[in-house]
């Protein structure tokens, strides 16, 4: 195998590999014997043309040809010639697996199921990624970069989980990709020469080299600082040491309860047992409404034939605005602001807040949670709700039911329509809807049959348990046995409210409670409950609660959703059917489309608001003020130095001795302490003079004496400024009779001096290293780095002194063939 | 014998009277020697640091004349050896002869016995009298049967050679080469310098006429004087670390002899001196460095295939040796570009 043909499959099977990130996405492995296929195509047709020799772009071509036959193969759309053999129809109808993913993408949480338009993605996702890595890897001989591609597969994933990322499927890609840069290095050594490995004569001998170790430091640094950083950052919690340190996530919790471990299962079942042998309070909830509807926690949405399953919740921070709903308030919706304070207990442990509906203004929450607007619930990828005190403010909307019957049909092509609709096809449950809505004209009239079609005259009560039946399906078991709870009943008219056309979705939260004192309610996990929520047009999501009300303490009946089994007190007025027209209208005909949109734009992530500035503008202050504080530290250094300088350079005394000479002449001798200051001075002076060099880019020798120093200054850079030639000279002078003479020089006025040479310096220099100068003077940036190279060196001295002393110590020196080090 | 002996001479001079003796002797030989002014000091340095002088240089640039007139300036014992093929040692040393008179043997005192002795192309003798220098160059003396007679002071080996025409020359052994204070190379005169020689030298030999104008009492203060010229640690550890710095070079095969460091710095107090300083620099060490240890030093093959002169070698040295500081600094200041704190060693490659 040459090694070209080589590095190409390690390529493809890194690819592969590469992609098992996917594997938490999709719930089966179909993506993974599809994906296979396309790569080795598309690896079999770069190792043909390679065996062609064509240059980089013919294997490219290849490649990507190698590609769609492969894509053609695996999802045929029956005009191919010869089975794989791509044709104008087989692209077009590539583009409308396209466009159904894009879609797809939407309608399905994690994971998916099978869908053809998803694999299509994937696999064309993949099969690209395995081109481009090839041409990386096996074209350019650049592996290190196929990283990037391949990241991006991972990166999918990381989209989908918000918080939660599978680690194992990451580390198998990152194991690939090892292989690939192994493979690669290993091709390269062998083109280069042999490799010194195995036992030969004077080879076998195991001496690190030195780069080996400060890479194997290196390395070490690396990890833990990757490690120690996230530790360091607040908010970056929710990490892979986060989920070991915690276990693997409790399951095991009961549909509906509270269980010790806090977690409540977001399931709507359609067949089960509540068992409420303990209580336990989980949220105390104080409003200013009168007699509040159901407090709200969570929504399942997502139909499955055994129930309703949560989905991912997105939205936006509850710091910043939220949507407000009195723009969704057609006639006979009647909306009121209240507002609540809610404890949550230490036994309620999940991501989600207990709120009431469409709240639009929270207090001491922090940006870690955030608003879904279209389930309207309030979640965290990050906090929990244990132990939080919150306030909020909300809407309360109450519905006339005139209002609901004049409410249109969502357009059926909205994402309302399409989430909200969906369902499973049981045809029990078709033939009863149609049953049911036979004669019914408008979605809420519809519904209203549904829902009072759960009523004890049909035969439903309330059991803590439901009854096995014998159709195999949950819901045709619970609509012939009539035995349930709260699930069944809000689960099983979502299902109905869907098959009658209508979207539906189950809410769940809390019951009022029995145990109320004023306007506090304390909910405990025996008022956890679940009731359906029906979307009408340009109104929104109404509740209704199927559930037979006197077997729920503290369930609440509205004027649109009466209670069944009560007298019926509320009679449709006959003159609220000529509603529909009135209703809005000078809303126009545009108007339900708008309201459609801003329904579907709340499910989109990143509904922006504008940011609220009063809480973020101190930290961005602050931020500024420490960045500026440590721009200017350099300048100050640099300022404080010069101060010193001139301080310590105070006009010496000079006492000047006459002393007899050997042969009777008289010598000056400066003595004393005089002398060391002026000493002092002159060096303060020089080293100033070569500081400000440095800061104005005058090159500054370590070879030069300051004779020749002063003389060059002189040449070159003083050359037009007698004044400052004359002072560089006397300055040089000074130093070198501070350093070399027996007596400094004393009455020298070297301050002015230097005052002169540096404005000359600075004359000639151009505006920029002025401005360095003064503001990162280059003589303090330098200083420190070599001190910090100077400190570094050191450390990396002590660190060989201290691994030779434990060399010594090593059993490997007793190992006979082995050299004693 | 009345003379001092070297290490007898006296104290500090008043500043003026060493500016003045010295500046009349310069300007003594620069009647003759034309446009040399460096070199002349140079070579006067070498006589007031009490070494010794080897000149080498084409034929023809003065050699000998710079020789011969410093020793006409200065009113002391002059002699002068041709080195020829067949001189022998006892030419330069002295020997002993019987005295028929008196019956016995009378040492009769060879060339070396004067103040100034001009040994012209000294590399035509054999080894055999070029190594009767060796004992008196260095120790100022000369033994021979036995009795060890002093030399004067000052005394001064003042030797030429050629160092081009090689045919019928003994090249000077290493330990001679050392003997020699610092090598000097006069190099060609400039135009003007070369017109001004046709007009004087045209008619008469400017020699000549040449007076002395001090003696060797004065040279002998003079040579106290710069015995006391003030040395800094800070100088001496620079002297140190060039002639480390020729030991270590990777270009050398020999470096430079702890005689070459004393007499590298018994120049640069004369230099200072005669620059009327009462302190060295490192600056003048530079000056001196290629003059003192460039002769000392032998390079390596690679290098002398490389065509790298040990001129070269040295200046590059030089250049690239930091200055040492061991003046107090406060802790605060550590002042970039210096000293060997600053990340590069003393052979790193001059950076740009």
């Amino acid at each position: 195998m040459t090694p070209h043909r080589n590095i190409g499959f390690v390529a493809a099977a890194a690819t592969l590999l590469a992609a098992a990130p996917l594997s938490a996405i999709f719930e089966r492995w179909t993506w993974l014997v599809q994906a296979a296929i396309v790569v080795s195509v598309v690896a079999g047709a770069a190792a043909l043309s390679r065996l062609g020799r064509a240059p980089l772009w013919g294997q490219l071509l290849a490649m990507l040809a190698g590609l769609t036959l492969g894509l053609t193969w695996v999802f045929p759309g029956g005009t191919e010639l010869l089975a794989f053999v791509p044709t104008p129809a087989t692209f077009a109808h590539f583009g409308d697996l396209l466009q159904t993913s894009l879609q797809d993408m939407r309608a399905y949480g994690v994971k998916v199921p099978d869908v053809d338009s998803l694999l299509f993605l994937a696999v064309l996702g993949i099969g690209a990624v395995a081109v481009v890595v090839d041409v990386l890897a096996v074209g350019l001989r650049r592996p290190a970069l196929a990283g990037l591609p391949m990241l991006a597969i991972y990166s999918v994933p990381v989209a989908v989980y918000v918080d939660s990322v599978p680690a194992t499927p990451f580390v198998v890609g990152a194991a690939g990709y090892l292989w690939l840069l192994v493979t690669d290095n290993v091709d390269r050594v062998r083109r280069f020469g042999r490799r010194f490995t195995g036992e030969g004569r004077d080879v076998d001998v195991w001496e690190a080299s030195p780069l080996a170790a400060a890479g194997r430091r290196l390395a070490v640094v690396g990890v833990l600082v990757a490690v120690a950083l996230p530790l360091a950052v607040p908010g970056m919690t929710g990490g892979l040491l986060n989920n070991v340190g915690a276990g693997p996530g409790d399951g095991t919790g009961r549909p509906g309860q509270g269980g010790t471990s806090g977690r409540i299962d977001l399931f709507a079942a359609l067949s089960g047992q509540l068992n409420q042998s303990e209580r336990f309070d989980l949220v105390k909830v104080t409003t200013n409404e009168p007699n509040p509807f159901y407090l709200r926690l969570g929504v399942v949405d997502d139909l499955r034939p055994s129930g309703f399953q949560a989905r991912v919740p997105t939205g936006d921070q509850v710091t910043r605005e939220l949507p407000d709903p009195s723009e969704r308030a057609p006639r006979g919706v009647e909306q009121r602001t209240y507002r609540a304070t809610v404890e949550v207990t230490k036994n309620l442990n999940m991501p989600l807040l207990p709120v009431y509906a469409e709240p639009v203004r929270t207090e001491d929450l922090n940006g870690n949670w955030r608003y879904d607007a279209n389930q309207q619930v309030v979640f965290s990828n990050r906090e929990n709700a244990r132990g939080k005190r919150y306030s909020f403010e909300y809407v309360r909307s109450t519905f006339n039911p005139d209002a609901l019957r004049a409410a249109p049909a969502p357009p059926s092509e909205s994402a309302v329509m399409r989430q909200g609709t969906t369902r499973p096809t049981v045809p029990d449950v078709e033939r009863l809807v149609t049953r049911l809505t036979e004669g019914r004209k408008t979605n809420y009239d519809k519904v209203r049959a549904i829902y009072d079609y759960f009523s004890v005259e049909n035969g439903f009560t309330y059991a803590l348990s439901t009854r096995n039946g014998s159709s195999g399906a949950d819901i045709t078991d619970f609509l012939a046995t009539k035995v349930g709870y709260c699930q069944q009943y809000a689960a099983a008219m979502a299902w109905l409210v869907r098959a009658a056309g209508v979207p539906a979705r189950v809410a769940v939260g809390f019951t009022n409670g029995s145990n109320t004192d004023g306007g506090t309610y304390v909910l405990t996990n025996q008022n956890l409950h679940a009731w359906t929520e029906v979307y009408f047009s340009r109104i929104g999501w109404v509740p209704f609660d199927a559930t037979p009300a006197a077997s729920i303490p503290g369930s609440v009946r509205s004027a649109w959703a009466p209670d069944t089994d009560a007298p019926e007190e509320i009679t449709p007025s006959p003159g609220s059917s000529a509603a529909p027209g009135a209703a809005n209208p000078s809303a126009g005909p545009d108007e339900p489309d708008r309201l459609d949109k801003d329904a579907d734009q709340g499910l989109a992530v990143g509904e922006s608001g504008p940011a609220r500035q009063d809480t973020v503008w101190p930290w961005w202050l602050a931020g500024a003020l420490a960045l500026l504080a440590l721009l200017a530290l350099p300048a100050l250094r640099r300022s404080a130095l010069r101060r010193r300088r001139r301080v310590r350079a105070a006009p010496p005394t000079a006492t000047a001795v006459a002393v007899p000479g050997q042969r009777g002449e008289t010598r000056q001798i400066v003595v004393g302490v005089d002398a060391e200051a002026a000493r002092a001075d002159a060096h303060a002076a020089w080293d100033e003079l070569l500081d400000t060099l440095v800061d104005f880019h005058v090159p500054v020798d370590g070879t030069e004496t300051p004779r020749a120093t002063a003389e060059r200054l002189t040449r070159e850079a003083l050359a037009e400024d007698a004044g400052a030639a004359t002072g560089v000279r006397l300055l040089g002078r000074a130093e070198e009779r501070a350093r070399y003479a027996r007596d400094p020089l004393t009455d020298a006025e070297l301050q002015p001096a230097l005052g002169t040479v540096r404005g000359a310096l600075a004359a000639r220099a151009n505006r920029r290293t002025r401005l360095l100068a003064a503001v990162l003077p280059p003589s303090v940036l330098m200083r420190w780095r070599t001190a910090l190279a100077e400190r570094s060196a050191r450390l990396v001295t002590t660190t060989g002194q201290a691994r030779q002393w434990m060399v010594r110590w090593s059993p490997r020196r007793l190992l006979a063939g082995r050299p004693a080090r | 014998m009345t003379q001092q002996t070297w290490d007898e001479v006296g104290g500090l001079l008043p500043h003026d009277e060493f500016r003045a003796a010295s500046e009349a002797i310069v300007a003594n030989i620069e009647q003759v020697i034309a446009g040399k002014t460096a070199t002349v000091r140079l070579a006067l340095a070498v006589l007031l640091a009490e070494g010794h002088l080897l000149i080498e240089d084409v034929p023809g640039v003065g050699k000998t004349k710079l020789a011969k007139s410093m020793a006409r300036s200065i009113d002391c014992s002059v002699r002068r050896i041709q080195f020829t093929p067949d001189l022998l040692p006892s030419d330069v040393t002295g020997v002993s002869v019987y005295n028929q008179e008196t019956h016995d043997f009378e040492f009769r005192p060879g060339a070396v016995f004067a103040n100034l002795v001009v040994g012209d192309e000294i590399n035509r003798a054999s080894p055999k009298t070029q190594s009767a220098l060796l004992e008196c160059m260095e120790e100022r003396q000369v033994t021979v049967d036995g009795v060890t007679y002093q030399l004067q002071t000052p005394f001064m080996v003042i030797a030429t050679q050629n160092p081009i025409e090689m045919e019928g020359t003994y090249p000077l052994p290493e330990a001679q080469r050392d003997r020699f204070t610092a090598r000097i190379a006069m190099g060609y005169p400039d135009p003007n310098a070369e017109l001004a020689m046709l007009d004087g030298h045209g008619a008469t030999d400017p020699l000549a006429g040449l007076r002395p104008v001090s003696d060797a009492a004065t040279v002998r203060r003079l040579i106290g004087h710069v015995r006391q010229v003030h040395v800094a640690d800070a100088v001496k550890q620079y002297a140190i670390a060039l002639v480390t710095a020729t030991r270590e070079a990777p270009d050398l095969r020999l470096g430079a002899s702890p005689r070459a460091t004393l007499q590298l710095l018994r120049t640069a107090r004369a230099v200072a001196a005669l620059e009327g300083r009462d302190y060295v620099l490192p600056d003048d060490l530079q000056t001196l460095a290629v003059p003192v240890l460039a002769h000392r030093i032998i390079p390596t093959a690679d290098a002398q295939l490389a065509r790298r002169t040990t001129d070269a070698i040295v200046a590059e040295l030089v250049h690239r040796l930091p200055l040492p500081h061991d003046r107090q600094r406060s802790p605060y200041d550590t002042r970039p570009g210096h000293g060997t704190g600053n990340g590069r060693g003393p052979y790193e490659p001059r950076r740009p």
